[in-house]
């Protein structure tokens, strides 16, 4: 079952740790953007104009581009997850 | 994080100077204040940067000790912790002399990352909880400022306390001290106080007093705010300002506050038997009588009533001042202690209690000091404290006691100026935005009032202040109001500013970024070198000695010998023992063989000194070496005698000039022992500039165990009896004893004598020593 | 410190590999050891016979002395003087240093190794024998040359044992004059190597020369098989006397491309222990001064290590340089103090490598080859090793091949960043290890592809939940006072 290592391959990562700041720098900032994006939106809307699908939608848009800024960030320092 | 905590009270607002929406603001109030949250941090980060992530100096590696004991043994072993390993062989009991608010706030950090398992060692945390907690505290300065003046103010409040020296200069990362935590705690109480006087709420008052709470716990100088807020409710009522929501919420907040504060186990009785708290029970029974007054006055609002509540109110103060004088007098209250007596008395110290003196940051502010920590705040914040006083209610009646007190104290101890710098930042930043609110305002917007103010503010600043005369040209015509003299305004502060972020960094990055545990040296060419010569010393005692050896040296480096080397020491900074200090110090200061003495009563393993004179390193123990013998005489007074150490002229040398106690004891020959490389004729001390008087000497009862490479660190190894290098004599002499030891006995005869005969701690054969000792006099 | 039980010293088994089945998580469940010496071709205790056959018609040893290890090499020229073929001899260490026997290996002429295993022979129960089985039977009447060599570590007994900061080290070592064999030896010579002038005495037995550095015994004809007599040579020894008393090694695979490794070392110098006074002065006024002590020693990295720290419990040992080689990363380290005889220290070195140098796969299979123990300074000594392999989250099936026997301890769970159950932690000790322990061990594992998502994902479901804590907090109304609330807004 078990492979000989002349069958596989060396694994590298991925995606080329050299990208990692340039990523991390793009994928913070577009989730810093729809963040303050919320953030305003919620402070501004009353209770009236408030519209629970924009809401989730910006939120949803802002955890995703940070969730994956804040992962690259980590790696760039130097913390392989 | 920030954006939720921020946003909240905003939104119960009123628009300040901002005319946009509330969504917009909110943005800039946040941008601006997690800016500053980051400016603040990054500042601080100079020594992590230049070095590593290190505890720094002295007292954080005791914090950073006990913080490890905490998270390796949980918190209550911590509060029921006797560290052995210090004070040989009295122990310390940590727990209870010790403000465990630092170390449960980076225990409970540390809790909460390895709960979400993020492995951060707490080191780490330790390193880097003061720069997070600077942003902590901007946060709560620009809340504090918000609540006396607008947001406008309170955001420049925030952005100067992020960056100002004078508080940086205590929470660098490394610098794992109460403070770090304290200023946090100090600002955010005061501003939750403002909210309960403007509010009279019982909610806000609670939160006062758990803030309150939590600053006890992290500080000594929750003393200042137990008689600052006091301080406050007392002038209020002078100034006829009573009112219900006064009553509540001191009365609240004192309750509460007293009880919580008795729970920690270092402050415990103190709030009701000591009479540093006694002004806030004062006021407390005060406010009470007044309040009892008031309600009769409503009863019937006509008549003598109001004189009546002033006599009444006059009486009762009076009274309780009595009461509490007499309850001195009996003993129920303790007087105040030394350290606060050289609050009132500068000179107290110095004549009393020399350990104090001897502490560098006790000693009393320099006018430089004041520039270099606050630059243009210090010349700023008159400013905005004339405004507050100008436009006066009851926060601002606070804001302007907190200043003049804190200007006092500041004035009285270097370590002080740290209560300044909050109060500083507010005040000037109330000064920066109201005087941007003036430059940028339209012109409809020009109330005449305001010019006025501003134009006597300038002319109050110009009186005191020489330093910016080409300022007041500036803000006098601002009464004409033209667009240049408005933009010049604008751009001379832009400048002040700028200048003010930049003298900030710089003095942040030189002044108070040094680890002082690892020392830099820059060659001519501009490339650095790393002098690692104290943790070079306190590995290898922590690795090459016996786990249970007790290592004396001056109380500077107990903590450190503790927290790098763990090894047991005599006396450390926790200065709470003077004899013990002293005994020490008398070792130090006495010939080899008396010291000898005291090192074998006292178990002394090793003998640990600090010599700078092959590097040139000014703090070393000879410098140090005046107050051990002050200190020493201070509870030795006929063994010691600091005129001994100096020459006939008075002066403190090391060189073939000085007196022969000082080539003698025992601080001089461990710091020279066999000291002979150095400067260009061997053996020169560069940190003296002598070459020393006595050189080439022996050591009978020590022996040199390790000296680090530049010479920083020298360890001594304390001979058992039986190791003697005595002088040579045939074995067949050595057993007669009586005729033979005359010469060695005379040598050990004056300094076991007189400390048998002082204090009776050595107890070694004292009639013979007797004997001898009258034979010697004869 | 040898293994004294017979079963876990093993010899070196080049080819087929000692392999075991773990499934991570069940084994996490009972805590007990697991000891790996029940390999499948060395299953139990062997017990051979000497054959009577054979001869070893001359020996030329090398007693190598210059370092702290003694490394015996012995050029056998085997004879088969019976009738039948033989497959294998026997190789035979005396009982007085049997425990000091870090390594075993042979080989033939043409430098292949030969597969050696560890058995017993009756009647000879103090003795330890090895078992070399050679790659094509050896026929009747002709002869073959074996090499083989062994290092047995703490052999030197500094002597005196306590030296003062000035003086040279001297160290005795004492062996046995002939080559303890099992079989008639018909010549033998042996050169003992010190590599110094400063020899105090040696063990005279004629025919021997001595020229600088070295003395040649020999050549003695027909000695009976088991002869011993003592051979000891006291000499100036100042080569450093380090021993690692303990390491650490751990290997962090992270598939987001990089491997970290931590080694947490302690060390001890083990020479003639310092007598009286350190003297700062005299260790400074010339570079010979302290001739025993160790200042610094290098240490060999793979040559794509990167982000190296070298710190101890106090923060960074600042005296340190790193010089990148062409095959290498070669570190000078300087503990934070020289170290004398019986002084201590201990640090942590660390560094990362990318990941496609050691990890292999083929779909969801991986195979992760490294070393067991690294390179930590030349003549190493360790006397006891851990090596701790932390694999990515969600990995199954993993099976360990190692090129020598070793304690396998029980698997556990390590948590850090960004982790819910845990990532599984192989563990493995041996003890007493030298250079020649540097080989690869063989680590494979299936790691869906997939689960590399599960961190990220995590920060999001994380960053998600917080969004929605806001937009449920503002619908809610907390004030007692609903007028005032609006009044408020």
């Amino acid at each position: 079952m078990s492979l000989e290592i002349e069958s596989m391959v060396r694994y590298a990562s991925p995606i080329n740790p050299a990208v990692f700041p340039h990523l991390t720098l793009l994928l913070l900032g577009i989730g810093i953007f729809f963040t303050a994006w919320f953030f305003v939106y919620e402070v501004t809307s009353t209770k009236l104009s408030r519209d629970l699908f924009k809401e989730l939608l910006l939120s949803l848009v802002a955890a995703l581009f940070s969730g994956f800024g804040i992962l690259f960030l980590l790696l760039w320092v130097g913390i392989y997850v | 994080m920030p954006a939720t905590a921020v946003a909240k009270p905003e939104n119960g607002r009123n628009k300040g100077i901002f005319h946009n929406t509330a969504g917009f603001s909110t943005l800039i109030t946040v941008t601006v204040l997690s800016l500053a949250w980051l400016a603040g941090f990054a500042s601080r980060l100079f020594a992590v940067i230049r070095f590593e992530s290190i505890i720094h100096e002295f007292d954080p590696w005791f914090n950073y000790r006990s913080t490890a004991y905490m998270v390796q043994h949980g918190f209550y072993n911590f509060l029921n912790w006797f560290d052995e390993r210090a004070w040989y062989p009295l122990g310390r009991i940590v727990g209870g002399t010790v403000y465990p608010g630092l170390m449960i706030t980076s225990g409970t950090i540390h809790w909460i990352l390895h709960a979400l398992n993020i492995p951060i060692h707490i080191r780490d945390i330790c390193v880097f909880l003061a720069p997070v907690f600077s942003g902590l505290t901007a946060i709560a300065t620009y809340l504090l400022t918000s609540e006396i003046w607008s947001r406008g103010a309170g955001l420049f409040a925030a952005c100067f306390i992020a960056i100002v020296p004078g508080y940086s200069s205590r929470s660098v990362a490394g610098s794992y001290d109460n403070e770090g935590i304290a200023i946090f705690a100090l600002q955010f109480t005061y501003y939750l106080w403002l909210k309960s006087v403007k509010s009279g709420s019982i909610f806000w008052s609670i939160c006062t007093a758990l803030s309150y709470f939590y600053m006890v716990s992290a500080w000594g100088g929750y003393v200042f705010i137990i008689n600052l807020i006091p301080l406050h409710v007392f002038v209020l009522l002078v100034m006829g300002r009573f009112s219900q929501r006064l009553f509540v919420s001191y009365t609240v907040f004192y309750i509460i506050g007293l009880l919580l504060s008795m729970q920690i186990p270092f402050v415990g009785f103190q709030p009701i038997r000591t009479s540093e708290h006694m002004a806030a029970s004062g006021v407390f029974a005060l406010l009470m009588a007044v309040g009892a007054l008031k309600y009769l006055h409503s009863l019937n609002p006509k008549g003598q009533w109001k004189q009546l509540l002033i006599v009444g109110g006059f009486l009762a103060a009076v009274a309780v001042f009595l009461v509490v004088v007499l309850l001195t007098y009996m003993g129920v209250i303790a007087p105040w202690s030394g350290r606060f007596y050289s609050l009132w008395d500068t000179a107290y110290a110095k004549i009393h209690i020399p350990i104090i003196a001897s502490v560098s940051e006790h000693q009393p502010t320099t006018w430089s000091s004041f520039f270099f920590d606050l630059h243009v705040l210090v010349c700023t914040f008159p400013v905005g404290l004339w405004y507050c006083i100008k436009n006066i209610n009851d926060e601002r009646v606070f804001v302007a006691l907190y200043a003049l007190s804190a200007v006092y104290f500041a004035g009285v101890m270097v370590r002080l100026m740290l209560t300044l710098t909050p109060v500083v930042c507010v005040l000037a930043g109330i000064a920066f935005s109201i005087l941007l609110d003036l430059v940028l305002r339209e012109d409809e917007m020009c109330p005449p009032p305001v010019e006025s103010e501003e134009s006597k503010s300038l002319y109050d600043k110009a009186g005191k202040l020489k330093k910016r005369p080409h300022e007041t040209p500036n803000g006098a015509s601002e009464a004409g109001l033209g667009m240049n003299v408005r933009s010049g305004t604008l751009i001379a502060f832009m400048i002040l500013l700028m200048l003010f972020s930049v003298h900030c960094t710089w003095a942040t990055s030189n002044a108070y970024s040094s680890p002082s545990i690892v020392l830099a040296s820059y060659g001519n060419d501009g490339s650095r070198r790393i002098l690692d010569d104290f943790r070079e010393a306190y590995g290898w005692l922590s690795q090459n000695t016996a786990e249970d050896a007790r290592i004396m040296s001056w109380w500077d480096y107990g903590y450190q010998i503790a927290g790098m080397g763990n090894r047991t020491t005599l006396v450390d900074n926790n200065t709470w023992n003077n004899s013990h200090i002293a005994l020490v110090g008398k070792a130090m200061a006495s010939n080899e063989s008396a010291a000898y003495s005291i090192m074998t009563a006292l178990d002394v393993d090793y003998v640990l000194v600090i010599f700078g004179g092959a590097i040139g390193y000014s703090g070393d123990d000879i410098n140090k070496f005046i107050w051990m013998v002050r200190i020493a005489e201070g509870e030795h007074p006929k063994d010691i005698h600091e005129a001994d150490y100096f020459t006939e002229r008075g002066e403190y040398r090391v060189d073939s000039e000085a007196s022969k106690t000082m080539l003698n004891c025992l601080m001089y020959k461990l710091s020279y022992y066999r000291y002979d490389s150095g400067g260009s004729p061997p053996g020169y001390d560069r940190t003296r500039g002598a070459l020393p008087g006595n050189r080439g000497f022996k050591l009978t009862y020590l022996e040199e165990a390790y000296t680090t490479e530049h010479w920083l660190v020298r360890i001594y190894r304390v001979k058992k009896p039986d190791e003697f290098n005595r002088p040579r004599l045939p074995v067949a002499k050595r057993t007669i004893s009586t005729t033979n030891s005359v010469s060695k006995k005379l040598a050990i005869g004056p300094g076991t004598t007189t400390s048998k005969r002082r204090k009776g701690l050595l107890k070694n054969k004292p009639t013979v020593v007797k004997g001898k000792k009258v034979a010697r006099l004869e | 410190m040898a293994c004294t039980s017979a079963n876990v010293v093993k010899c070196h088994c080049q080819k087929k590999w000692s392999s075991v089945t773990m499934p991570a998580m069940a084994k996490i469940q009972f805590c007990f050891t697991f000891i790996l010496f029940i390999a499948i071709n060395c299953a139990s205790v062997n017990v051979d016979n000497i054959s009577s056959d054979v001869k070893f018609k001359n020996v030329d040893r090398t007693i190598d002395l210059s370092s702290q290890l003694v490394k015996i090499s012995q050029k056998i020229t085997l004879e088969n003087s019976g009738k039948s073929p033989v497959k294998s001899f026997l190789v035979a260490v005396e009982a007085s240093s049997k425990n000091n026997l870090a390594y075993i290996g042979a080989k033939d002429s043409s430098g292949k190794d030969l597969r050696v295993s560890e058995t017993t022979v009756k009647g000879h129960d103090s003795a330890k024998f090895w078992r070399v089985d050679l790659k094509d039977a050896l026929n009747a009447g002709s002869t073959v040359v074996v090499t083989s060599e062994t290092v047995f570590t703490k052999a030197l007994q500094p002597y005196p044992t306590a030296i003062t900061q000035q003086e040279d080290q001297l160290v005795k070592y004492t062996g046995n004059l002939y080559v303890y064999s099992p079989y008639q030896v018909t010549s033998q010579k042996t050169n003992v190597v010190v590599v110094t002038k400063g020899i105090e005495s040696f063990s005279k037995v004629k025919p021997f020369s001595q020229q600088d550095g070295a003395i040649q015994y020999g050549p003695y004809p027909n000695v009976a098989p088991f002869t011993e007599k003592e051979l000891s040579v006291h000499y100036k020894n100042n080569s450093p006397f380090l021993t690692v008393t303990r390491i650490e090694r751990l290997i962090e695979v992270s598939h987001w491309g990089n491997i970290a490794i931590e080694e947490l070392i302690e060390v001890e110098h083990t020479g003639a222990k310092l007598k009286g006074p350190f003297s700062r002065y005299d260790y400074q006024q010339d570079l010979h001064s302290g001739p025993a002590s160790v200042r610094s020693y290098k240490t060999l990295l793979p040559a794509s290590a990167s982000d190296v720290y070298y710190r101890d419990t106090n923060g960074n040992i600042s005296t340190s340089n790193m010089k990148v080689k062409k095959d290498s990363v070669e570190l000078d380290l300087r503990p934070r103090y020289p170290l004398f005889g019986g002084w201590k220290t201990h640090y942590t070195l660390g560094y990362n490598v990318p990941s496609y140098e050691y990890l292999y796969h083929s779909g969801n299979e991986y195979l992760l080859k490294m070393r067991v123990i690294d390179h930590i300074f030349d003549d190493m000594q360790v006397d006891e090793l851990t090596t701790k392999i932390i694999l990515p989250e969600g990995s199954v099936g993993i099976k360990l091949n190692v090129p020598y026997p070793v304690t396998r301890l029980a698997d556990s769970l390590h948590y850090t960043y960004l982790d819910t159950k845990g990532r599984p932690v192989i563990t493995f000790k041996k003890s007493n290890v030298v250079e020649n322990h540097i080989q690869d061990f063989q680590l494979r594992y299936t790691f869906p592809r997939l689960l590399m998502f599960q961190e990220p994902l995590l920060v999001v479901g994380f960053l998600y939940a917080l969004f929605l804590l806001v937009i449920i907090y503002v619908r809610l109304d907390f004030s007692i006072h609903k007028a005032e609330h609006q009044h408020k807004d």
